[in-house]
């Protein structure tokens, strides 16, 4: 008998060409450029509604003077802060009657304002629905305020000078530099969670082709059912570094030639606490992890599922449980202590991604060594009991052997 | 007989939601010999044979496979063609048997070259680069069978291998099986066409409702029933008839009963003395469908029966 892991390796190797090979992994390798094409376009599209939409409209209903010094204001403050922090004006001539003319541009459609102002500076007046107090009214105060210390400025003929601040700039600040971290963290985790939300749930499907053209008989008349699960795990690792190296390639090529992705691809102005090499290593780890520990669970659910459509219907259950897992591990970034904090270390699922917000905090290494293992002897425990699960349900057959065995390793040769 | 068994099952049981499919099977299959087993569907044939290579536990009961009571550890020098065929349509027919090889521990590129050679010696060297999924039937099917014995098995175990092949093809089949039982290899296979069994084993194991009704040599089987008689008379009536065995009953104007047990000469020699006019005697040697009509019962070998022609029809 082969051993478990040569065994697998010809699954995986089987699996990889097969997958790498089909025209419909061209599609897969696009998919991140097409989500990347949506995500942009979303963000933009959403970017010009929220734009539109979310600056009330203040009608200002008053003298020249009152209009101009109010624009003035607002000018001062938009510089000082940003447009999209303060309403819009639009000047109206006031009618004969105020509260008639106020109701009216409350009511019209078209011009969509949020409020009115009339009066003066001294005696400002705001009209509009009581939701308007918050962001409009605030805004007003702070406007009229500033319109109103400029008018007095004026009229007492004092001119202020410009004041700069002197800097002292500093190495770091430790407020600073944890938030910086918990971005690091933040980021690591993304990273990992977003490939491997893409790439784990393909493993729901995994089996389905075995089962329905009967490979498997084949495939457990020959090898340990583990290897079969295993195998399948390596290949879908194999594909996914084939994807990464691709996407990390262009993404590379793009920054070295265009530049156009700086902005985008700037990191915080700090290194993770256990350095930017082990940091890598330990990404790519944790990320092998993740994406071992999920898959191996996705798989032995997919491998109970008879048909196509039984995998969708766990689709959505499914990610899901990724989602939460996610979420999870995302307490790590800013807690320090506590119960839900070491519950996300433990966690098989969550400890991988709950470790790189570790790696990004924490300078201590060997952490690491007892996480990696820990989770490893998980992914053995899942492909272990999926296996003979997969055996017990589908094959009809009861299982054979311990559970914990070392003839899981073992290589026995016969004739 | 040979000493050494490739395969030795005592007492193999096996039940699927509280059904039993196997009752208590034994099975003793000598190394180098071609073995059949014999039953009607829903039989337990499959059940035995996946039982015998471990792709099933059995609830009860023990079995070796070449010295190796786990099945898995023999699995190199194992070959197995399930009832199901089974390959990946995009794989071509080279990389499907290399494939199938390496699943028993062969080298991939041995796999491939000896994947040509045995595409090549049957006439299908046109198709090495083919993928699966562009051949018929038969012919995934013979690239399956290749798969089986690409790496040179001590054992192949097949199951129904003759099922959805066209006359044309079984021949082809009878004749590779022949060859690798020359070369040495034991085979044992199932299958509910009694022509092929009695063409091709030394021994077979007929099996009915998950129970073996008979097991040993097909010469054995034939030997449980007495050779028949056919005998026409021109002579409708007279002293002779005194001398026809009790069992005697006429089919089709023909005296039908077993062969004495004191031979047929004095049976003979009695017609003659009593004038009964011989026009046609003959003594048939039972096949092994009488044997099994007789072992497993009328019923199991009429849906054998049935399902043969069925066969033959949707391969045809």
């Amino acid at each position: 008998m082969m051993s478990v892991f040569d065994a697998a390796w010809v699954i995986a190797r089987r699996d990889f060409v097969a997958t790498v090979w089909s025209r419909s992994f061209i599609l897969f390798l696009m998919a991140p450029l097409l989500l990347f094409a949506f995500i942009l376009f979303a963000g933009t599209m959403a970017e010009e509604a929220e734009r539109e939409a979310s600056r009330p409209v203040v009608a200002l209903v008053a003298d020249t003077d009152t209009v101009a010094r109010l624009n003035g204001a607002r000018d001062q403050l938009a510089a000082a802060t940003s447009q999209q922090s303060l309403p819009m004006f639009r000047t109206v001539a006031p009618a004969e009657n105020l509260a008639v003319q106020a109701g009216h541009l409350l009511a019209d459609q078209e011009q969509g304002y949020s409020a009115v102002f009339t009066g003066t500076l001294d005696r400002p007046v705001l009209t509009g629905p009581a939701r308007v107090d918050g962001f409009v009214g605030s805004r007003m105060r702070l406007i009229v305020d500033q319109a109103r210390q400029a008018a007095a400025l004026e009229a007492a003929g004092v001119e202020l000078p410009a004041v700069s601040i002197r800097r002292i700039v500093t190495e770091q600040a430790a407020g600073n530099l944890q938030m910086l971290r918990r971005q690091l963290a933040g980021i690591g985790q993304g990273l990992i969670f977003g490939v491997t939300l893409m790439l784990a749930t393909l493993l729901l499907s995994n089996l389905v082709e075995e089962k329905s053209n009967k490979v498997i008989e084949v495939l457990s008349a020959a090898v340990p059912l583990d290897s079969v699960f295993l195998g399948k795990l390596i290949a879908m690792l194999g594909v996914s570094a084939v994807g990464l190296t691709l996407w990390g390639g262009m993404i590379g090529v793009s920054y070295l030639f265009w530049q156009v992705l700086e902005d985008w691809m700037a990191l915080p102005d700090v290194s993770p606490a256990v350095g930017w090499a082990p940091f890598a290593v330990l990404m790519l780890l944790y990320y092998c992890a993740n994406f071992m520990l999920l898959g191996a669970l996705f798989l032995g659910i997919g491998g109970q599922a008879s048909n196509i459509r039984e995998i969708q219907t766990v689709s959505m259950p499914v990610t899901l449980l990724q989602v939460g897992v996610f979420l999870l591990a995302m307490t790590v970034i800013g807690r320090e202590e506590g119960a839900v904090v070491w519950f996300a270390y433990l966690f098989p699922f969550s400890s991988p991604m709950a470790m790189v917000a570790y790696a990004a905090k924490y300078e201590t290494l060997w952490p690491h060594l007892a996480a990696l293992a820990w989770q490893a002897a998980w992914v053995f425990v899942i492909v272990r009991a999926s296996a003979r699960l997969f055996r017990r349900t589908v094959l009809k057959s009861s299982t054979e052997g311990v559970f914990f065995s070392l003839a899981w390793l073992r290589r026995k040769r016969a004739g | 007989m040979a000493s050494v068994l490739a395969i030795e099952a005592k007492g193999l049981f096996k039940s699927f939601d509280g059904k039993p499919a196997v009752r208590g099977i034994d099975i003793a299959v000598p190394e180098g010999s071609i073995y059949g087993i014999l039953g009607p569907n829903g039989a337990g044939k499959t059940t035995t044979l996946r039982m015998l290579l471990g792709i099933i536990e059995p609830d009860k009961g023990k079995r070796a496979l070449l010295g190796h009571e786990r099945p898995l550890e023999a699995a190199r020098i194992v070959g197995y063609l399930p009832e199901e065929r089974g390959l990946y349509p995009a794989m071509t027919t080279r990389e499907a048997i290399a494939f199938m090889g390496a699943l028993r521990g062969l080298p991939l590129e041995v796999g491939r070259r000896r994947a040509e050679i045995l595409l090549r010696e049957n006439g299908l060297a046109d198709y090495v680069h083919k993928p699966i999924k562009s051949l018929s039937k038969g012919m995934a099917q013979t690239i399956q069978l290749f798969g089986t014995i690409v790496h040179k098995p001590k054992l192949v175990v097949l199951d129904e291998p003759f099922s959805g092949l066209d006359a044309i093809n079984q021949g082809r089949l009878e004749h590779l099986i022949r060859e690798e039982a020359a070369a040495g290899t034991t085979i044992i296979f199932s299958t509910h066409v009694i022509s092929h069994a009695e063409r091709l084993c030394e021994r077979i194991a007929i099996i009915a409702a998950g129970r073996i009704r008979f097991e040993g040599l097909v010469a054995e089987a034939r030997d449980r029933l007495r050779p028949q008689v056919r005998l026409r008379t021109r002579q409708a009536e007279g002293s002779w008839r005194g001398a026809l065995p009790a069992d005697a009953q006429t089919v089709d104007g023909f005296w039908e009963f077993e062969l004495p047990k004191g031979g047929i000469e004095p049976l003979l020699e009695a017609l003659i003395a009593g004038g009964a006019g011989i026009e046609e005697l003959s003594i048939e040697r039972p096949g092994l469908h009488d044997a099994f009509v007789a072992i497993a019962g009328e019923a199991a070998a009429r849906e054998m029966e049935e399902n043969a022609r069925a066969e033959i029809g949707v391969a045809a």
